[in-house]
């Protein structure tokens, strides 16, 4: 049970959502914007998140688009990650956010919310970290569409009383060469001790982590290392994972160690995949 | 005729059309008029001194009637040791032990004004493992213990952390020892786990103006709740009723008393006004009791044919803050230590050790999983160091009719399966002779690994159950009893049993589904896989007693002796002449005479039944006979390991068991797979993690691991039948049986694939990477 009470409104279009937040703002009502709400329910009925009233933003035409168009994926804000994963207009994000939480729960989560969330793994952010998307962003001072490397960094970089409306993705990116993989502590459900997408462009690879460090991230520096192909693919690998960009994670699913071993390995499958290619 | 009507048949559950559609109710479900919320305030420390509690922003919070700490209520409760404040006094024990207990209008109320209770704790020293508990310089949970009343046999050690210890001693182990060619000798581990039901525990309390106490629980015990209230706050019993109506999985977890006691405490704070408190799932699992967990030793020795001549085990229990049911079950590995094998010298000291973790229950098994886990570990080791196939060293010591168990009981044709039948037919299922142990393709492995197992209740000696029949107008009969309906579809199993036994269809057979103490006959609680055994016998007097009845009836409208007639198929008639004969539904009520006057009345069946011939055990050798029979089986785990990252897949589980009679063949394959896939799942990834200050950190679904809809194997299962001549239809219990041998079977199979001893579970992919580099080095392809 969410033991206090809040208000629900639902937008219908995005200056009403950018309206509804900025006067519930000016009132004190600690507004959030709603999409799927997983995430507000499950830390709501733990008091780890507090809000008098949530803005849905479900309810707007251009947060549930989702199609190719002159020559760009858009993917709305408030898609569902099971309609991302049932139709396949990206396979590599199809794949993800198909082992992102359980069934139950992809038919509620959608991209933005998975992509803003306060849980660490974010695993719908991957695909658009390798193919350089574009972030389209509604906030008090209109749309504007940011590169995502500039406006996510370990996580999305929002000004208050901004969204993501759509992620606009170059078609080409949702067509070249990919594999994704997720290791988990055990089973097929849950977070991951390791997830690894990566795709291959013009001979070389992109790889972006989820479950590694305490935030995803795609690392040119990383990804340098790799693409070097005179250097032997093990010795590649080892230096790959001692230029993470923070300590590797240890939490209930693994410890670090195991996962610097869980790491290697699936690195080690991944590209010897994709250099096949 | 067919000699079996209703028994042997699938009879779909009694309660399936309720379930599926989702009108069952459950306790939670009770929303009336004027119903107070509890909510427990739950301590964050594992270990400390309670400096102070601040309770006045609470009081003034928003619909809030009452807020109760243990110093308003100062008692102990527990069985069989009182060592359990239902909330904390002075001290916490244990991370998510209740503080304090907020009373307010509406659940939400309360749940705001929990948050504004400020507890200050003092830490103490943390007890964080049973083998760091028996330590001499370990820090005492208990510093009182000596003090605490005892209701049950139970032999704690004051001074100390040990609750209680059981004592094995039967043979001689010096000549055991001496006729040894091999010794092995093996350490394993279990950690605390959750039963994990989907219904999460909750209770409600009333105490009426007239001093009546009524309590509805999703409980395993309503007869023991009205004892327990009794007992502790001296209430008469018969101002105490409880009522249990479905409940959605229980698994062990719900036969302790603890929220009604907490319950009942916040009905009284308000004035006696009806209260109820549900657990949240965080407080369902360590709040409330766990499952037990284990550290052991085993050492075996025996001769270079296989004979075991020398058992020597340590068990320290893993019992959590209080000892609660833990102190049985201690008593119940230490009773059944051996598994089920012949072996004349054994000695067996099991200890149930204090810690600062949860506190612990029964689960599912009561201690044989456990047991088994380690005896059966122990034997594929000694079956490799004697070069013997595994099952062929199990079949030639399984134990049998002759041989006499660890509490020097002689086993009879009856009060133990054939183990050796159902090893044979394992061997048939899972092709054992036609294919290898072990086949390597690439980077992958298949191995098979077997465990056999056997399990017997710990009973008190005077257990028993009541039932009533009530025959309807129509014909149809009601039956009344005190078994709970857990999901185990006992109630369906008994409508069988009165239908085969009045040659009745059985869907004219009902079960009423909720308990109710007043109305429904007692029985001792639904556990230990003997409701079908102890209620079973009483429902087939009842059956008995209504079908004297009836002939009595019948014999005077048919003007004939009731020794001349029989019943069935709805009819009374005459054995020699089935022509002559009365319709039941003509006499249920009795005859009606033409004159509207009648010859007899309602028929009503009562029975009873107590286990017989049951002892207690010698606290100094253990002797004695602890349950009515050893239902026995062998079982076994296929996985497909992968080399290169050390995952693996269950491809296939196995299971004989030894059902006595397979009453109903469906239900039963249902208990059988939903144990194994628990057995599975708590030996492959279940496990509460603590940090160094003993504080949980996966008390939620999100990071507590357990089998989910698509982690399930094939399943194969199979019975053999060897009647228990006490029960009905020589039924033999099943309930439980189906978890045992899983943990040690894929814990053999999966040693078998690694090459490397897996003697702790949960049997993550972590944990055979830790184990390949502790046991070998080897850091692996980096």
């Amino acid at each position: 049970m969410i033991p206090f009470d809040f208000e629900y409104y639902k937008a219908t279009s995005i200056p009403e959502a950018i309206y509804l937040f900025q006067n519930l703002f000016l009132q004190g009502r600690n507004p959030l914007y709603y999409g799927g709400g997983t995430e507000i329910i499950t830390l709501a009925r733990t008091n780890r998140i507090y809000t008098e009233a949530v803005i849905d933003i479900k309810g707007i035409p251009e947060c549930n688009v989702f199609a190719h168009h002159d020559h760009k994926l858009l993917v709305g804000s408030a898609v569902t990650l099971t309609r991302v994963s049932e139709e396949r207009l990206f396979p590599l994000l199809s794949r993800t956010c198909s082992e992102a939480a359980d069934q139950t729960a992809r038919n509620k989560i959608t991209v933005g919310g998975n992509i803003c969330g306060r849980i660490i793994f974010r695993e719908a952010v991957l695909s658009f970290l390798l193919a350089d998307s574009d972030i389209l962003i509604a906030g008090p001072s209109g749309i504007n569409k940011k590169p995502i490397h500039e406006i996510f960094k370990q996580r999305m970089r929002l000004q208050r009383g901004e969204f993501v409306v759509q992620v606009h993705t170059d078609t080409d990116y949702t067509k070249l060469p990919f594999i994704a993989v997720k290791k988990r502590r055990i089973g097929s459900v849950g977070y991951p001790v390791v997830t690894i997408a990566a795709m291959k462009k013009e001979q070389l690879v992109r790889v972006a982590f989820s479950g590694v460090c305490a935030f995803p991230f795609r690392s040119h520096q990383i990804e340098t290392i790799l693409n070097d192909r005179l250097t032997p693919l093990e010795t590649r690998i080892e230096r790959a994972v001692r230029h993470l960009p923070a300590p590797l994670l240890s939490n209930t699913d693994a410890s670090a160690e195991y996962r610097a071993f869980v790491l290697k390995n699936t690195l080690l499958d991944v590209l010897t995949a994709l250099e096949e290619v | 005729m067919r000699q079996f009507l209703a028994i042997g048949t699938s009879v779909p559950r009694q309660e399936a059309s309720e379930k599926v559609t989702g009108i069952a109710k459950y306790t939670n479900d009770i929303n009336t008029t004027g119903l107070l919320h509890v909510k427990m305030v739950t301590s964050s420390c594992a270990h400390g001194t309670i400096v102070s509690i601040d309770t006045s922003k609470a009081r003034k919070a928003p619909g809030v009637r009452a807020v109760l700490t243990g110093r308003d209520f100062p008692i102990l409760t527990g069985s069989p040791l009182a060592d359990r404040p239902p909330i904390a006094i002075d001290k916490v024990r244990y991370h998510g032990e209740p503080v304090a207990v907020v009373v307010a209008d509406q659940e939400y109320q309360a749940m705001n004004a929990a948050k504004l209770v400020d507890v200050a704790y003092h830490p103490l020293p943390v007890v964080n493992s049973p083998t760091e508990a028996i330590r001499s310089q370990a820090p005492l949970v208990h510093e009182n213990l000596a003090s605490y009343k005892r209701f049950e046999a139970v032999y704690p050690v004051p001074g100390t952390n040990i609750a209680n210890h059981v004592k094995i001693r039967k043979g001689d182990m010096q000549k055991g020892w001496a006729e040894s060619d091999v010794a092995i000798e093996a350490s394993f581990s279990i950690p605390q786990s959750d039963h994990a039901a989907m219904e999460t525990r909750c209770a409600t309390a009333e105490i009426k103006p007239n001093g009546r106490v009524e309590i509805y629980s999703a409980s395993q015990s309503p007869y023991v709740i009205r004892d327990m209230l009794s007992l502790f706050f001296s209430i008469d019993p018969s101002q105490i009723v409880v009522h249990t109506p479905l409940v959605g999985g229980a698994f062990g977890g719900k036969a302790p008393v603890q929220l009604e006691f907490i319950a009942y405490l916040a009905s009284k704070a308000v004035g006696g006004r009806k209260v109820k408190l549900v657990n949240s799932r965080e407080e369902d699992f360590i709040t409330s009791p766990v499952h037990i967990g284990l550290d052991a030793k085993v050492k075996l020795g025996a001769t270079k044919q296989g004979k075991i001549v020398a058992a020597e085990i340590t068990y320290l229990f893993d019992g959590g803050a209080y000892s609660d049911r833990a102190a049985i079950i201690t008593r119940a590995a230490a009773q059944d230590c051996t598994g089920p094998y012949r072996i004349d010298n054994v000695h067996c000291d099991s200890f149930c050790m204090y810690t600062n973790h949860p506190y612990a229950t029964s689960f599912r098994g009561f201690g044989h999983p456990e047991l088994t886990f380690v005896i059966e570990r122990a034997m594929d080791i000694l079956a490799a160091r004697l070069n013997l196939d595994p099952l062929t060293l199990r079949r030639q010591i399984a134990i049998g009719p002759g041989d006499t168990t660890p509490t020097q009981t002689v086993l009879t044709t009856s009060n133990v399966g054939n183990l050796a039948q159902c090893i044979d037919k394992l061997k048939e299922i899972i092709r054992w002779n036609d294919e290898p142990q072990v086949v390597v393709e690439g980077h992958k492995v298949r191995t098979k690994g077997v465990s056999c197992f056997w399990k017997n209740s710990s009973t008190p000696t005077d257990a028993g159950a009541g039932a009533v029949l009530l025959l309807n107008r129509d014909g149809s009969a009601r039956l009344v009893c005190g078994a709970v309906e857990i999901g185990q579809g006992t109630k369906t199993v008994l409508s069988q049993i009165v239908a085969e036994r009045m040659k009745m269809n059985v869907d004219q057979i009902y079960v009423e589904m909720e308990v109710n103490t007043d109305t429904c006959p007692e029985h001792w609680k639904t556990v230990a896989s003997r409701s079908t055994l102890l209620v079973g016998r009483a429902a087939l007097a009842a059956a008995d007693d209504a079908i004297r009845q009836l002939r009595h009836i019948a014999s005077v409208v048919l003007g004939c002796s009731a020794d001349h007639l029989e019943i069935g198929f709805g009819r009374v008639y005459q054995k020699d002449n089935p022509q002559i004969g009365v319709q039941i539904s003509e006499i249920a009520h009795g005859y009606r005479l033409p004159n509207g006057n009648t010859i007899g009345s309602q028929v009503i069946g009562r029975g009873s039944y107590t286990m017989r011939d049951l002892t207690s055990l010698d606290p100094e050798t253990g002797k004695g006979n602890p349950g009515p029979e050893w239902g026995v089986g062998a079982q076994a785990v296929e996985v497909e390991f992968d080399t290169k990252d050390l995952t693996y897949r269950v491809v296939r589980a196995s299971a004989v068991i030894d059902a006595g009679k397979v009453m109903n063949p469906k239900a039963a394959r249902g208990q059988m797979t939903g144990g194994m896939s628990m057995g599975l799942s708590f030996a492959s990834r279940e496990a509460f993690l603590y940090n160094k200050a003993g504080i949980i950190q996966n008390p939620r679904f999100r990071t507590y691991k357990d089998h989910r809809y698509g982690d399930h194997p094939e399943y194969l299962v199979d019975f053999v039948e060897t009647p228990h001549l006490e029960a009905p239809y020589g039924l033999r219990g099943i309930g439980e049986h189906g978890v045992i041998g899983m943990p040690a079977a894929l814990a053999n199979s999966l040693s078998l694939a690694t090459g490397i001893a897996m003697n702790r579970l949960p049997l993550t992919p972590e944990a055979i990477w830790r184990e390949k580099k502790e046991n070998t080095g080897d850091s692996f392809r980096f």
